[in-house]
């Protein structure tokens, strides 16, 4: 081979990858680099001086912000609950109780609607003198400030969001149902198993793949697609009370004319997507070797 | 491995490099539309309702500059300032832009022209200038004003045998109504909505001047605010007797003010509303539920001894120039066509906004519109537009937090005191 081909050769891979690290590097890491050299100048007067840690001394310092990062803790805590509601529900379809094709259809319409929609559903059935508060006034219990209550706003936004994307959790499940074996169910049910141990001892082990990959998008979605319910229904309220980070960002950017604040909140974001990744990644990697 | 260790280190040696450099928004950004070109950028231009006001401008503009085309791009209003912000950063931002007057263009006004040389053939034509000044000068001219009247129910004060001409101008006198109102309309005092903390705005502006002696109002809109006075104070210990008295409707803090808690005053569950002048939650709407004879205008009652009550209102929105635009001349002279008089009659019969220009006749208007009309000349701006907006932002917060108890009103005022005077 002549030397101008040999070189090619050798310069060929790199040619071929360049495209796809060009696109990483511009596109990726070079406003990832720009976001966090923000983070270290200043806002309006000081545009452009360097603050150090100014900006970062300050979300500590600031209240909201600190609710925002709560509610992250929070929307860990309820990760549970919003994993487990799909996978009751799909146990229940999968043992076809009366009606299951119809509840399948039912539960996965609301995947459809965009966050706005669901929000303003919600804004009307949730409003103080609206449908629900009506009925507990009926029922005799009080009424529920849902959406005006700083102990209950996060958790009505919260349910609102599980109510609005387990359809897809739901039929991610049944899926993970069809390559459970039949005959371990039927086998429980010969030996005269409860419900509770059925799910317990068969079907939890059973799918432990599949509710390990519904924990990790339920997270992300938590995460990263909340804005919109937020946005409508409550706008970071009552009292900041639903804040969470990403909102907080939109608020010091387009509101409060601080794109470097916002810059450092969006380095605290990123750092704690990181850490919630690479943990999510572990766990993927270790349920991937388990077979 | 080891490749990756170093991939790393290079990525965070490049990050700690590049660290405190550059600026977040950009110092030197230089954009807009070409020469012979301007960019406007607004969130009316859209509305079937302002094409009118548009196409008279632009008529006038294009006999005066021939060769300049002028493009309007109109942006969705919930995202305008996002939108703009990201725009001035990148170095695309318009030539000419519409502003909300107060804290958004305050905050903004290191990237705009000041227009005093400009226009001051229309000072005295327009009001409401002050919403748009900063440290002594002008960075946009007026189109409409905005300000807080106090609207009341007529009908509903008939029922009850109240003198719906004299509504009342203390403020014990003013409970006392309310008190009647409710028991024998069944309606509310106020119709209130903060779920988006802007009752509170409302609130502070349209019962402070009731609450304020002029002096310290004055001083207030001057920029020395004294947020230990009792008056101040008394502002916001009155925001929660209110509620706790039952005069707002309930549930004040899961309302949004646009648009239910108007709603419920165009639905005659409650007899008063601090509304808005001009666009929205105005005379216009109120007029479409309840008879616009029905809609009446009163000036705050006087909560403390020795305030003057008055009509609070501002520049509500105006045409700005951008600081970086080719020709500030032509781009100033656009502002000027944009807030000429017939430019600006359009704004007051087609989108229902009291313009900012005196001569403008309101006759067609209703009662409610000739009230605050007739208040222009003796109003004074309005109390929250004064603010910085962190300290609104802060405010709407510590408002809800008052009404459901979980801060005193001493606590509350201490913060927003700490946020005023930061910077």
């Amino acid at each position: 081979m002549s030397p101008v081909g040999r070189r090619a050769e050798r310069l060929a891979p790199y040619v071929l990858v360049a495209p796809a690290v060009l696109i990483i590097v511009l596109l990726r890491l070079w406003p990832l680099g720009l976001g966090v050299s923000f983070s270290f100048t200043g806002d309006g007067d000081r545009n452009g001086a360097t603050v150090g840690l100014g900006n970062y001394a300050e979300l500590i310092g600031d209240p909201l912000f600190r609710t925002a990062l709560r509610n992250v803790g929070w929307l860990v805590v309820l990760l549970p609950v919003a994993v487990a509601i799909p996978g009751l529900l799909a146990t229940f379809i999968h043992l076809r109780v009366p009606g299951h094709s119809f509840f399948r259809s039912v539960y996965f319409f609301p995947a459809v609607l965009s966050p706005v929609i669901v929000g303003a559903i919600f804004n009307l059935l949730l409003a103080f003198d609206g449908p629900l508060n009506t009925v507990l006034g009926g029922s005799g219990a009080g009424p529920v400030d849902w959406l005006g209550d700083p102990d209950v706003a996060i958790f009505t936004v919260v349910g609102a969001h599980i109510w609005a994307t387990s359809g897809m959790a739901l039929v991610v499940f049944l899926a993970g149902f069809a390559t459970l074996d039949s005959a371990l169910l039927d086998a429980a049910r010969v030996d005269g198993a409860s419900l509770a141990r059925m799910i317990w001892h068969v079907i939890i082990p059973g799918l432990s793949r599949t509710i390990q990959f519904v924990v990790v998008t339920t997270m992300i979605g938590m995460l990263t697609s909340m804005f919109g319910l937020l946005y409508v229904m409550t706008s970071g309220g009552p009292e900041g009370s639903t804040y969470l980070p990403e909102y907080y960002i939109w608020v010091q950017q387009g509101q409060m004319s601080r794109p470097a604040l916002a810059s450092a909140a969006s380095t605290v974001l990123f750092l704690v997507m990181l850490v919630v990744g690479l943990l999510q990644v572990g766990l993927l990697r270790r349920a991937g070797r388990e077979d | 491995m080891k490749q990756r260790t170093l991939w790393s280190v290079t990525l965070v040696a490049g990050l700690v490099v590049l660290a405190g450099c550059g600026s977040a928004s950009d110092p030197d950004a230089a954009a807009g539309g070409s020469k012979g070109k301007l960019v406007v950028w607004d969130w009316k231009s859209g509305d079937a309702t302002a094409s009118s006001d548009i196409k008279k401008a632009k008529a006038d503009f294009a006999q005066r500059h021939p060769g300049v085309t002028v493009e309007f791009v109109a942006q969705p209003f919930d995202q305008y300032y996002t939108l703009l912000g990201a725009a001035i950063q990148a170095g695309k931002g318009p030539d000419v832009m519409l502003f909300n007057g107060g804290g958004q263009i305050r905050d903004r006004a290191d990237s705009l022209l000041p227009l005093d040389e400009y226009v001051r053939d229309d000072r005295k034509r327009l009001a409401g200038w002050d919403a748009f000044t900063k440290d002594g000068r002008t960075y946009a001219a007026p189109v409409t004003l905005q300000g807080h009247p106090i609207y009341y129910n007529k009908s509903l004060y008939r029922k009850a045998g109240l003198d719906p001409e004299q509504p009342a101008t203390r403020w014990d006198e003013f409970v006392a109504d309310c008190r009647t109102l409710t028991k024998t309309t069944g309606a509310r005092c106020f119709a209130q909505g903060n779920k988006e903390g802007i009752g509170i705005q409302f609130f502070l502006s349209g019962l402070g001047s009731g609450v304020l002696s002029p002096t310290e109002y004055d001083d207030w809109i001057a920029g020395r605010r004294d947020w230990s006075s009792p008056a101040v104070k008394r502002v916001f210990s009155l925001w929660k007797e209110v509620n706790d008295k039952g005069l707002n409707n309930d549930g004040a803090n899961s309302t949004a003010m646009f648009n239910d808690a108007f709603a419920v005053f165009q639905s005659n569950k409650a007899a008063h509303v601090i509304g808005l002048m001009s666009d929205t939650g105005h005379w216009k709407d109120f007029a479409e539920f309840l008879d616009a004879d029905d809609v009446g205008v009163m000036k705050s009652p006087v909560v403390m001894a020795g305030a003057m009550p008055s009509l609070p209102y501002d520049g509500g929105i105006g045409y700005a120039v951008a600081k970086w635009t080719k020709d500030p001349e032509v781009a100033a002279d656009l502002v000027r066509s944009l807030t000429s008089t017939g430019a600006l009659k359009s704004f007051f019969a087609d989108a229902g906004a009291i313009a900012a220009d005196r001569t403008v006749d309101v006759s067609s208007g209703g009662p409610a519109v000739a009230t605050i009309v007739s208040e222009i000349d003796r109003g004074k701006p309005a109390l929250h537009v004064a603010l910085p907006s962190r300290t609104v932002e802060l405010m709407g917060r510590l408002s809800q937090q008052l009404l459901s108890g979980s801060v005193t009103v001493d606590a509350a005022v201490k913060q927003l005191a700490a946020s005023d005077q930061a910077g």
